[in-house]
């Protein structure tokens, strides 16, 4: 509980937090050697970035001499984040050259050692670095924002409390158990969700044969129906038919009133009995 | 031919009435700007004597030419030969000046105090670099012969300009 109410007056101050950036400038960086460090801005503050470098210096040299001025930073992982060279070969000394560069907000984390270096022969005199920059203040003191470092000791002191427990949400057993719970609950929410989609499957199977079945007797009715009228067509025309009224008389005359008798016929008829007779027979007498 | 005459005459009034002056128009930004960077002051290190110069509690002015354009502009620095604003005087005032390059922007242009030409009390300077060149000048004055000067302000000018080549 006393967590809790110190995560919640921590949300709520960072809630109020604000930042805004301040400007300023260094001092003469080279004013005790022409080697420097960049320890600039006030401590503490967080954001710190540089925009902008502006050097003086005064070359003393002969006028036939050759002398590179290489004016630069180191950058932090190797190379240089600054440099600058002035060539005075063949110029003559005396006369102090001054310049500014605009720097796009290259933040102090990335700026390694300045230097002012001579190559050649002749020296530099009075010279004079100076580096502009912004940053915010939000962490001159800690509890000012949460992401300024410090932050849970100053809050934890202030509520009276100086151990610092971090609270692991994952540790906590009732949390544990939550997500446990959580999961078998999920666990047979999907199980019944497959049954259910296995039931619908089923179901669309079993309307797609009954759909078949009604289609199907939809077409053999339809089939019969039709049958049935065109027959009505089809026979109605016979029923219509009228034979041609009258009498129909004889016309084949029996000239002498006998009738004989069909010897050809008998003939025929008397070999058709014989073969008859033979095949019938023959059924009888087959021998084995 | 009658008719072709009148035609003629038709189309030349014609070319007359749509005649029309257009005006060209343009700006010309310049590229060589001065600016005041020091205001002199002048010392009184006697009562005969004003001076510029640190040595003497004055204040020696600055002028700042900006130029973006290289080899194009001459700078001409005149020193004071005379006070624009002092009470009356009743003898004559020496002057003595001179300019010189305080400072640069780039090493290039460190020959310029070497190239300068000076006649009277304006110093010449060729500015071949572009950049920024800043120019100091000193002045002197003496009044009469070792008389001391009446009190009240004394206001004299340093006059740069920046002539186009």
């Amino acid at each position: 509980m006393r967590l809790f109410v110190v995560a919640l007056a921590a949300s709520l101050m960072a809630s109020q937090a604000h930042s805004e950036y301040l400007y300023s400038i260094s001092g003469n960086m080279a004013a005790t050697g022409h080697t420097w460090g960049m320890n600039i801005g006030p401590s503490g503050s967080q954001s710190l970035k540089i925009n902008g470098v502006f050097y003086q210096y005064t070359p003393v040299k002969n006028l036939e001499d050759d002398m590179l001025v290489h004016v630069r930073n180191k950058k932090v992982g190797g190379g240089y984040i600054f440099s600058i060279t002035d060539d005075w070969s063949g110029l003559p000394g005396g006369i102090p050259i001054t310049k500014g560069f605009v720097i796009d907000n290259l933040p102090i984390e990335l700026w390694g050692d300045g230097s002012i270096d001579v190559e050649g022969s002749g020296s530099v005199v009075d010279a004079n670095v100076v580096y502009s920059y912004k940053y915010n203040n939000d962490c001159l003191t800690p509890m000012s924002d949460p992401s300024c470092s410090g932050y849970t000791d100053a809050v934890l002191a202030m509520m009276g409390n100086t151990k610092i427990e971090a609270y692991d949400p994952l540790s906590d057993e009732n949390i544990a158990d939550l997500i446990d719970e959580k999961a078998e609950l999920d666990e047979e929410v999907q199980q019944e969700d497959e049954e259910k989609v296995k039931a619908k499957d089923k179901l669309q199977r079993m309307l797609s044969g009954v759909n078949d079945s009604i289609l199907y007797a939809n077409v053999t009715s339809q089939n019969l129906l039709m049958f049935a009228m065109s027959r009505s067509n089809n026979l109605n025309p016979y029923y219509d038919k009228r034979l041609a009224g009258g009498e129909y008389k004889e016309t084949v005359a029996l000239n002498d009133g006998k009738l004989p008798d069909n010897k050809k016929g008998a003939r025929v008829g008397l070999a058709q009995q014989l073969l008859h007779t033979e095949m019938v027979n023959a059924q009888y007498n087959q021998e084995d | 031919m009658k008719k072709l005459l009148i035609a003629s005459a038709l189309l030349a009034s014609a070319t007359t009435a749509l005649a029309e002056s257009t005006p060209i128009v343009g700006n010309v930004q310049t590229r060589c700007l001065i600016t005041t960077d020091t205001n002199g002051v002048f010392g009184n290190p006697l009562p005969s004597k004003l001076s510029t110069a640190s040595g003497d509690g004055g204040v020696v002015p600055v002028v700042r030419y900006d130029v973006t354009l290289a080899d194009a502009y001459l700078a001409k620095v005149t020193t004071p030969t005379a006070f624009s604003l002092s009470p009356s005087l009743s003898d004559s005032v020496t002057w003595t000046g001179s300019t010189q390059v305080s400072k640069t922007s780039d090493a290039a242009m460190s020959g310029y105090e070497a190239a300068k030409i000076t006649y009277g009390s304006t110093t010449q300077f060729d500015l071949t670099k572009a950049g920024s060149t800043w120019f100091s000048s000193t002045a002197t004055a003496v009044y009469g012969v070792s008389k001391s000067f009446p009190g009240g302000s004394y206001t004299a000018i340093v006059l740069a300009e920046c002539i186009a080549k």
